[in-house]
């Protein structure tokens, strides 16, 4: 009984990487042997995941292969996953539409618009698709998938026990500090919050400060667009900290008075989750899986006028009944992703993929 | 702004009174919001957007068979590594490997990242001077037009 899991790499700290060594904690408590294989094996993981070269003394067609997807394929691994004779499942991240790309970053671009022609391929490949969120799912629907079902994110609470950085909580620990987490890409729409928070600055709150937390690797002509549009407006609080450690991050989160989101495409926002985590009341775009991800919780904006939205976010802090309830609301929420949960999700799932074949 | 552009799932608050206070606070910065259509910062996004991003340069007469994207500008090597599978050394060779990486990029990547910002700058000072160039050429044809007319 062996459920192994592919993805062309992984790293610390990135979502799609988290939900890996996740998965592999959930599918071992759950008694089946699981490995991580990888196109590219970075220095700093090898040990914790191999190369795909090695899957073939583990290769065997009683085996699940879950095949995490969220920018496309090379044609060496879309040869070497038809190739493989074990059940094939793949779990679809989503992928930015490149349009977001266009002028920005030729190389994401031209691999998103790969990826999603990818989909339709592998579709005809894999046993089964899997997606984090019902949105995603919707998207494999609508390129030939039959039947996608959801395979919520983990959400592991103990990955979040480190203590937060204490320079960034004593610098930052005044004011009214809003947040945003993310890497830097234009479906995120940082200039969205960029303009929310002129109109909360000047209008709503002076001490107002913004940080937009995430590495801007590849995408410096978008941050160079962000810098220039937060100089010509004047604003010298607004933070672009590029990537930071876990216990800087944990401190952001401990600093922020308010989440705020104005992303157009998310497959599902996990930073959405840390906010939850942190009790830190949320206000989001609802585009995309945000809505889903929500689920009720937070305030959801359905439309982008930013001195509204500012005031919006004035009236949260200032109203101190309103913002523990979104919080509550918020931490029930949460519970959906929580390692128990998704366990018996991927038991069901697993018991499903094994009731159309050979036993799993 | 449309009635419900807000929504807020607890059954525990007002939404409605919630919105109605936002009106009155948005009605009361109506007069101190930028009046002119340029200066809104909306505005100014946006045309900083076509400015940085959307358009490329054109050939044009002063740029005669060049088009030069802002994508054309970054050249740092960001996906490159220095990379061998040979089994032969084990650990040490990863190591040797992540030294090299890192050396490398300690040393070569100020440099590009300096040269890329320097290009894009490059970039944007000859749009800005290929659109004057475009402007005087136009007054020179009507100037010439209406030198014409007066020599009839």
């Amino acid at each position: 009984m062996q459920v192994h899991q592919f993805h062309p790499t992984v790293s610390f700290g990135d979502a799609i990487s988290n939900q890996i060594l996740s998965l592999q904690s959930l599918l071992r408590r759950m008694g089946y042997r699981s490995e991580i294989f990888c196109e590219r094996l970075p220095t700093h993981f090898e040990g914790r995941a191999r190369h795909m070269s090695q899957y073939a003394s583990y290769s065997s067609s009683t085996n699940v292969l879950l095949s995490h997807f969220s920018l496309g394929y090379s044609p060496a691994v879309l040869d070497w996953l038809e190739k493989v004779p074990d059940r094939k499942v793949i779990v679809y991240h989503n992928i930015t539409p490149h349009k977001y790309f266009a002028g920005i970053n030729d190389v994401y671009l031209e691999a998103a618009q790969a990826g999603r022609e990818q989909l339709n391929r592998l579709s005809r490949a894999m046993e089964a698709g899997w997606g984090d969120s019902t949105f995603n799912c919707q998207e494999l629907a609508g390129h030939g998938w039959a039947n996608p079902q959801v395979l919520p994110i983990v959400f592991d609470p103990k990955r979040y026990a480190v203590r937060p950085d204490r320079r960034v909580l004593k610098r930052w620990r005044d004011g009214l500090n809003v947040l945003f987490v993310g890497r830097v890409s234009p479906n995120k729409r940082f200039e969205d919050i960029i303009l929310t928070f002129y109109y909360l600055k000047r209008f709503v709150q002076p001490d107002a400060r913004l940080f937009l937390v995430g590495a801007a690797q590849g995408m410096e002509t978008y941050l160079e667009f962000l810098q220039a549009l937060v100089k010509r407006l004047d604003l010298p609080d607004v933070i672009f900290t590029g990537h930071v450690s876990k216990s800087q991050l944990m401190a952001y989160y401990r600093s922020a008075n308010v989440y705020l989101s104005m992303s157009e495409h998310e497959g599902l926002g996990v930073p959405l989750l840390e906010s939850m985590h942190f009790g830190v009341p949320i206000v989001a775009y609802g585009a995309a899986a945000v809505p889903e991800t929500l689920s009720g919780s937070g305030i959801l904006i359905k439309e982008k006028n930013y001195p509204a939205v500012a005031e919006m976010i004035g009236l949260l802090v200032e109203d101190e009944e309103l913002r523990t309830r979104i919080v509550t609301q918020q931490r029930k929420r949460l519970e959906a992703f929580l390692p128990e949960r998704v366990e018996a999700c991927l038991r069901e799932m697993l018991s499903d993929l094994s009731a159309y074949g050979t036993s799993v | 702004m449309s009635d419900a552009w807000i929504e807020i799932s607890d059954e525990n608050i007002n939404v409605e009174e919630i919105m109605q206070k936002i009106r009155e606070r948005t009605a009361r910065h109506a007069d101190v919001l930028p009046s002119d259509d340029l200066d809104k910062p909306q505005v100014v996004a946006e045309a900083l957007w076509a400015e940085m991003i959307e358009e490329p340069i054109e050939s044009s007469i002063f740029l005669k068979g060049i088009q030069i994207r802002q994508r054309d500008c970054d050249i740092v090597p960001r996906y490159y590594v220095i990379d061998w599978r040979i089994p032969i050394l084990g650990p040490i060779h990863a190591i040797v490997r992540r030294f090299i990486n890192a050396e490398i990029r300690r040393y070569m990547l100020p440099a590009l990242k300096k040269q890329s910002s320097f290009n894009r700058k490059v970039r944007r000072a000859l749009k800005e001077l290929d659109r004057e160039n475009a402007r005087l050429h136009q007054e020179i044809e009507i100037l010439q037009q209406s030198q014409d007319i007066g020599q009839f």
